[in-house]
């Protein structure tokens, strides 16, 4: 099951990143997404996999997918100039990056023996658990993320506005 | 086990090592891709496989609420951040009539 | 009247300070009279001094006032010293000083920096009096740099044309060279006897026997030397003082004939001792004076500018006292330094009142006829001239005598140059007379509008010349029936610190003496007969002359063309090697290489980095990436 998941958002990012048109970019996005909100039911977190799906494919993708109707440019342009410099040096950053990441995660001793799988599985999160340690525990945190919010919304409205 | 049975078995590797290519593809469309957009969803990637490590991480050692508690607030950072950043893709918009992000470069020197 | 004696140059300083700072607000009288008073009342203190000296033991007085110097070992005190030698000179000074001041006050009335010229002219007597008074070299070596400086300033006087501010740049420069021969000189005496006061030099050095001392010893006294021909322009250090004409006539008298450049031979009189010991120099300073009495007199013969006869006549009349001062007759020397001021300066002030009657004309060929329209000048004038040429009985006669007497026993080829060079200064004397006041007058216009000059002009002049005659009683030799005097009374000056060492005289009694006296009055009168003749009705003959050896003629009036070997040979090449100096190593090396190429460079390298300044965030975010990588890698290595 973990691999099918693992999968299903590796390929979505990578057509995301190799896709010339704008909208099915977009809904590659959509995909990835569906893909970890996967992995997080395997990690025995639905809630996670629930917001997941609501708030990150239903609500931020959509607005992406809004912005795009709205400039009404489904493709890329073609570029001013050919940059095979930034090319050919991303990807073999990329690449070195990737390459680097495998072989750190695969050696690495200590991930090794927290993924010893000897302990038992802990319980499955539960919304009522979220919401008692995000409202005893956290409560400071949550009304910052409100804060934040109702200001990421003035300030989008700012930004946007013709005249004030 | 070796790591390799655990990666593929949906061990703490094989999540972490999932993670992290989610974040270097990411980073790959953000350097590749010039599409402003598009980098936008690079970005939004990224923030996800940083999701994946935490919650990962989170099953592994004990599986309290604080992992899902701060992933709440990565969700309401990258909703704030994905507002304000597509009020300025539209302002990019209207100023210079394009979204190549190659054809912004007023601070070239 | 000792307490007051450090008057004597602090008065004509103080008289500078005034005329420099308030002489133009004040007005031309108070300027004369402040002038005249800062001189007439150190030469009355100087006579003072003098007979103070002369009943003091050992004709001498030490007044020191303080230690000026002290480091290490050396320590210089700051004080005057009155002995025969040096009082006699302050009198020189002041005396002949107050007559040309007085002189001046004619001559300069409708000048425009009146107050500016007695600035100068008093503070010059400053350092005059310092350079003769000062008991230490470094107390006279700043008198010796003063009157360089005071030099400079009144030669270069008309500072607005190009003649004259050249004029006292070259003066200074050939002083400087000079300078730096007194400077080694004083070091080496320095190291030779750990003082610098003249009086211990002299007495450590008497304690030396006649054999020893050579050396260093040698070295410091023809360094002094060397200095004493760059003040007092003996050869190939003289060419400075024709040029030096520029200036002021007055100005001509005071510095370039009586005080300034005999600086020299009073710098060789005072340490008279020292040059006892060293033979070697001795010779030297005869054969030098000799050469450039004989050389100065060749170029005299064909000049026409008035003022230069009688400068390359003072070069002349120079190189014959340090003849006498090299055949250790440094009495004779110094008699000589003594008649010559009193009858050169009368020289140079008759030739000032000749040009300002003609109107500032200088050249001998345009004058004429003047005996009749300037009687005083004319009569004063004969008679400077009498005393130049040696007529038997006139000053000049005794003194240079004397040293043609020495400089036979000497080396008798001495005794040809000095005796070639007087009928030489005879027949360029006459010429210059004949040429003046003879004749028709060959400018008309000039001609009638010559009138007598006033008498702050003319009194300088007769006093002038009753003391030109008078001054030969100083040294009335033993032959003639008289003791030479002025070598009794100045014996203790010139023997300081050792036994008195008569001039040697052997070789020739009383009879020798007189023959070389007859030999050279004959030819002296001879020659200046001769000259009168030629030039009685004008240049005509010279221009004649001209036409028939014209290379000789051109090479005679063009002063043998020195200043132009010093122009290329000297001048060209330091000129030429400034220039390469310049170009190749401060443009390029210093300026291209030190300075514009780092500053290339920089501008270069960050004309490369700038490239990295793309303006897209994609190549921004690759750097980071990149640097994240480099961190990963060694972080996780």
């Amino acid at each position: 099951m973990f691999l099918i998941f693992a999968l299903i958002t590796l390929v979505g990012a990578v057509a995301l990143v190799l896709q010339r048109n704008l909208v099915v970019a977009g809904l590659c996005l959509v995909l990835s997404f569906m893909g970890v909100a996967g992995l997080f039911l395997l990690l025995l977190n639905p809630v996670a996999a629930a917001l997941q799906i609501i708030v990150y494919s239903g609500a931020i993708v959509v607005l992406l997918l809004f912005v795009i109707m709205l400039l009404n440019e489904h493709q890329e342009e073609p570029a001013q100039k050919a940059r095979p410099l930034q090319r050919w040096v991303s990807a073999a950053v990329i690449l070195v990056l990737g390459a680097g990441v495998v072989k750190l995660v695969a050696g690495s001793p200590v991930l090794r023996r927290l993924g010893g799988g000897s302990a038992p599985a802990p319980p499955a999160m539960t919304l009522g658990g979220l919401g008692d340690a995000l409202f005893s525990g956290h409560l400071l945190g949550f009304e910052v993320a409100g804060l934040l919010l109702l200001a990421a919304m003035v300030g989008a409205v700012a930004l946007v506005k013709r005249d004030l | 086990m070796t790591s390799l049975t655990s990666i593929l078995s949906g061990g703490l590797q094989g999540y972490v090592l999932v993670a992290l290519l989610l974040f270097v593809i990411g980073l790959g469309a953000v350097l590749t891709r010039r599409s402003i957009l598009v980098q936008f969803m690079g970005v939004e990637l990224m923030l996800n496989a940083a999701n994946v490590a935490l919650l990962a991480f989170a099953r592994f050692r004990g599986g309290d609420a604080q992992g899902t508690v701060f992933y709440l607030f990565i969700i309401a950072v990258a909703a704030c951040e994905a507002a304000v950043g597509l009020a300025l893709v539209v302002g990019l918009y209207r100023h210079r009539q394009t979204t190549d992000t190659d054809r912004a470069d007023a601070l070239k020197q | 009247m000792l307490k007051l004696a450090w008057l004597i140059p602090v008065l004509p300083l103080l008289g500078a300070a005034f005329h420099g700072l308030l002489g133009r607000r004040l007005g031309k009288a108070a300027v004369t009279a402040v002038a005249l008073g800062c001189m007439l009342v150190p030469l009355a203190l100087a006579g003072l001094a003098l007979s103070a000296v002369q009943a003091a033991p050992g004709r001498r007085i030490d007044l020191p006032y303080f230690e000026w110097m002290a480091a290490g070992s050396m320590h210089v005190p700051f004080g005057l010293v009155l002995d025969s030698l040096s009082s006699v000179m302050a009198l020189v000074v002041t005396g002949i000083g107050t007559l040309i001041h007085l002189y001046s006050v004619g001559y300069m009335w409708e000048e425009e920096g009146y107050a500016r010229y007695f600035c100068y002219l008093n503070l010059f007597v400053f350092f005059m009096l310092t350079l003769v008074l000062g008991s230490s070299l470094p107390l006279l070596f700043v008198g010796w740099e003063g009157v360089g400086l005071c030099s400079y300033l009144l030669i270069g006087y008309y500072f607005d044309t190009e003649v004259a501010s050249a004029a006292g740049l070259k003066a200074f420069l050939f002083n400087r060279v000079g300078d730096l021969g007194m400077t080694m000189g004083m070091m080496a005496l320095f190291a030779a006897f750990g003082t610098l006061t003249v009086g211990e030099i002299l007495t450590r050095a008497g304690h030396l026997s006649p054999e020893a001392g050579f050396g260093v010893l040698t070295f410091a006294t023809l360094m002094m030397f060397v200095g004493a021909t760059g003040k007092s322009a003996q050869i190939p250090l003289y060419l400075w003082l024709p040029d030096a004409m520029a200036g002021p006539t007055p100005v001509s008298a005071l510095i370039h004939a009586a005080t300034m450049v005999t600086a020299g031979i009073y710098l060789i009189c005072r340490l008279a001792p020292l040059f006892l010991l060293t033979p070697i120099t001795l010779t030297a300073v005869a054969w030098v004076g000799g050469a450039t009495a004989l050389f100065a007199a060749v170029i005299g013969l064909f000049q026409r500018d008035i003022k230069k006869v009688l400068a390359y006549s003072t070069v002349s009349q120079l190189g014959y006292m340090f003849l006498g001062l090299g055949s250790a007759g440094f009495a004779a020397g110094f008699l000589h330094l003594f008649t010559h001021a009193w009858f050169k300066a009368l020289l140079f002030l008759g030739a000032g009142s000749v040009i300002h009657a003609m109107h500032h004309q200088q050249d001998l060929f345009r004058m004429g006829g003047l005996k009749a329209k300037l009687p005083v000048t004319f009569w004063t004038m004969v008679i400077a001239t009498l005393c130049i040429m040696g007529f038997p009985g006139t000053s000049g006669f005794f003194s240079k005598d004397e040293i043609l007497f020495l400089a036979w026993h000497k080396s008798p080829a001495l005794y040809a140059m000095g005796l070639l060079g007087a009928a030489c200064t005879a027949f360029y004397m006459w010429r210059l007379m004949a040429l003046a006041f003879w004749g028709e007058p060959r400018d008309h216009h000039a001609f009638d509008h010559a009138h007598e000059s006033p008498a702050t002009m003319t009194v300088p002049l007769a006093v002038l010349a009753v003391g030109a005659l008078l001054a030969g009683l100083l040294g009335l030799p033993r032959i003639w029936g008289g003791s030479f005097a002025i070598e009794g009374w100045l014996e203790p000056a010139l023997s300081y610190g050792r036994p008195f060492i008569e001039p040697s005289t052997e070789g020739g009694g009383a009879g020798l003496a007189w023959g070389l006296m007859a030999l050279s009055t004959t030819v002296a009168l001879a020659a200046g007969y001769i000259g009168f003749r030629i030039y009685r009705r004008g240049p005509a003959a010279e221009e004649a002359f001209a036409l028939r050896f014209p290379a000789l003629y051109r090479t005679l009036s063009s002063k043998f063309y020195v200043d132009e070997a010093v122009e290329a040979c000297i001048l060209a090449p330091a000129r030429w090697g400034g220039n390469l100096l310049w170009k190749a190593f401060d443009v390029i090396i210093i300026d291209g290489i030190g300075v514009n190429l780092p500053g290339a460079l920089t501008r270069a390298a960050g004309d490369v980095t700038v490239l990295a300044q793309t303006g897209r965030v994609r190549n921004y975010a690759l750097g980071m990436a990149i640097g994240a990588v480099l961190l990963l890698w060694i972080f996780l290595k």
